[in-house]
């Protein structure tokens, strides 16, 4: 069970990029993921994925574990990458088996469509890979701070994304808990065909919420407790400062954009 | 000086509905500063509904509670009680906010708006208290019970309260943990001079109060010294409290014919009178 959500987990090395602002890390992963949306040549995906591989190799996170990342989501970049292959009819055929036809433009999108979603899910996998959850907390809080104006709590939702990931592991243990319990007294969790096995998820749901319920009831207390109060001024301990590291960030990611926007609209059909 | 005072509280949940319960019945009780108070009783005596009631959390159906001779019912106080009593709960999971130490000790007087040196400070101050300094950026999650409970008392401390109520805080722990939150507290009640008060039901916590308030279905039934509490034998029995390991054999030791004194409270003592006899 643990192992299986390591999907975006802090992967702390103090690295260069662990030390970017999160803010700004925020930031460049919006327009990563904007710039891959860009991305049409195998030219721009060479580029996009020499990027990648680039930062994962900075923030000294083993490639494989940043590739492990994407484990989880490999069955819909498959699937995507097989219908565009059996949909699309364009150009030579290559070949044709009943109602299946490929041809040559489907390989071409089959790949460029399961590339590029590859390197959506593996670019933002990179963000929680190298920012610590309160961090991340904190750039949010700050980036949103301008709704301030429109009195939209926003101290309120950074505390509740903050104690939602904080939960995380807690939950976690829990369900593993749960399930120990259920296997002993006889429910088999891990046999029967598919309907069975959703059943069989009941009665690992229900005790879960119910103590997620009662946990929630008791962190409001300790909130109390501990002078929680939304509506009044509070201070940091941490200061968020930019730095250099933020500069030289900025202009990389802000290369890479242009690199592909170029490649898009002047170059096309050149490479 | 008076830091709590407990005026004739009854507390009822779900008032005037079909599962009312009358968890505190006429309770009075005077806490003075620099007290370490145990409160004990067995499930269901009402106990963790007063540590609530100590900082507002809770308030009384009927009586009042002073904190530092501010009622808890008047909103206008509420900050200022809370900010004096502190409660750290049972469950250590259950009450960090944060990921990371030392971001959830910050917590507290991050809420109370103090400058930014100041938190440094208190935080540092609050980690060195439990004993935590070097575990400051590490995550609770791998730590062991005992610890994360330290930590949660720490998050309470960095508020400096006056007055630290631990509702239960042991229960959950291991005996190496339970000693070394016990140990934490008894320090901070010498050293530190903050008032205590101990929810709990295991009575070897109880020795190193100076005053046992033991509760029984809503009601205090006396107030004592630990001794005074132990030699009460119809009174425990009443109420299902245990004695002390130590003390239990230290009893039965005398009832066989030894010269023993009946009221030993720590291990220390006993190895001390069983020396004597050989």
């Amino acid at each position: 069970m643990k192992n299986n959500v390591t999907f975006g987990q802090l992967y702390p090395t103090n690295s260069f990029v662990h030390k970017i602002d999160a803010r700004i890390k925020l930031l460049l992963t919006i327009l990563y993921i904007i710039t891959v949306l860009f991305c049409e040549s195998y030219f721009s995906y060479v580029i996009t994925i020499a990027v990648v591989l680039f930062v994962v190799l900075v923030s000294k996170i083993p490639i494989w574990n940043a590739i492990k990342t994407v484990k989880p989501v490999i069955f819909i970049i498959l699937l995507t990458g097989l219908i565009n292959l059996f949909t699309i009819r364009e150009g030579k055929v290559l070949c044709s088996w009943w109602i299946f036809t490929i041809t040559e433009g489907s390989v071409d999108f089959a790949i460029k469509m399961s590339l590029r979603l590859f390197l959506l899910v593996l670019g933002s996998t990179l963000l929680t890979m190298t920012t610590s959850p309160m961090d991340l907390t904190d750039g949010i809080e700050s980036m949103l701070s301008p709704l301030k104006v429109v009195k939209f709590p926003v101290a309120d939702v950074a505390i509740v994304i903050s104690i939602a990931l904080r939960f995380i592991p807690t939950l976690i243990d829990e369900t593993d808990k749960i399930m120990m319990a259920q296997k002993a007294r006889g429910s088999s969790i891990d046999e029967g065909n598919i309907i069975k096995r959703c059943k069989a998820l009941v009665p690992i749901l229900v005790p879960l919420f119910v103590s997620a319920w009662r946990k929630s009831d008791e962190l409001a207390l300790a909130l109390d407790a501990r002078c929680y109060k939304s509506d009044v001024a509070k201070t940091k301990m941490k200061v968020h400062k930019l730095s250099w590291r933020d500069l030289v960030a900025v202009l990389f990611v802000a290369g890479f954009t242009t690199v592909v926007m170029l490649d898009k609209y002047m170059w096309l059909g050149i490479f | 000086m008076q830091a709590i005072s407990v005026n004739n509280v009854k507390f009822v949940y779900n008032p005037n509905t079909n599962d009312e319960h009358t968890a505190l019945n006429g309770v009075s009780l005077e806490i003075n500063e620099g007290d370490f108070v145990a409160i004990v009783g067995h499930n269901g005596s009402g106990k963790s509904t007063l540590a609530k009631l100590f900082n507002g959390l809770l308030l009384p159906t009927e009586g009042d509670i002073f904190v530092y001779g501010k009622n808890t019912k008047d909103e206008e106080n509420e900050f200022d009680n809370r900010k004096n009593v502190g409660i750290v709960f049972q469950n250590p999971d259950n009450q960090m906010i944060a990921s990371i130490v030392e971001d959830d000790i910050a917590f507290g007087p991050e809420n109370l708006g103090l400058d930014r040196e100041e938190i440094i400070k208190r935080v540092n101050w609050a980690l060195d208290v439990v004993d935590m300094q070097e575990y400051k950026n590490a995550t609770p999650f791998k730590m062991s019970g005992g610890q994360k409970q330290r930590i949660a008392i720490a998050g309470v401390l960095a508020l400096m309260p006056k007055v630290l109520v631990l509702d239960e805080s042991t229960a959950m722990l291991d005996p190496k943990g339970r000693k070394e939150v016990v140990d934490t507290i008894t320090k901070l009640n010498k050293k530190h001079n903050i008032t205590i008060v101990l929810i709990t039901h295991n009575m070897e916590e109880v020795v190193p109060a100076n005053k046992v308030v033991v509760l029984n279905e809503g009601r205090i039934e006396k107030v004592g010294s630990p001794k005074e509490i132990f030699m009460d034998n119809e009174l425990l029995n009443r109420c299902k409290l245990e004695l002390p390991v130590v003390t239990e054999i230290a009893r039965k030791l005398a009832e066989n014919g030894l010269n023993i004194d009946k009221n030993i409270l720590t291990e220390e003592e006993l190895k001390e009178a069983l020396c004597q006899l050989l």
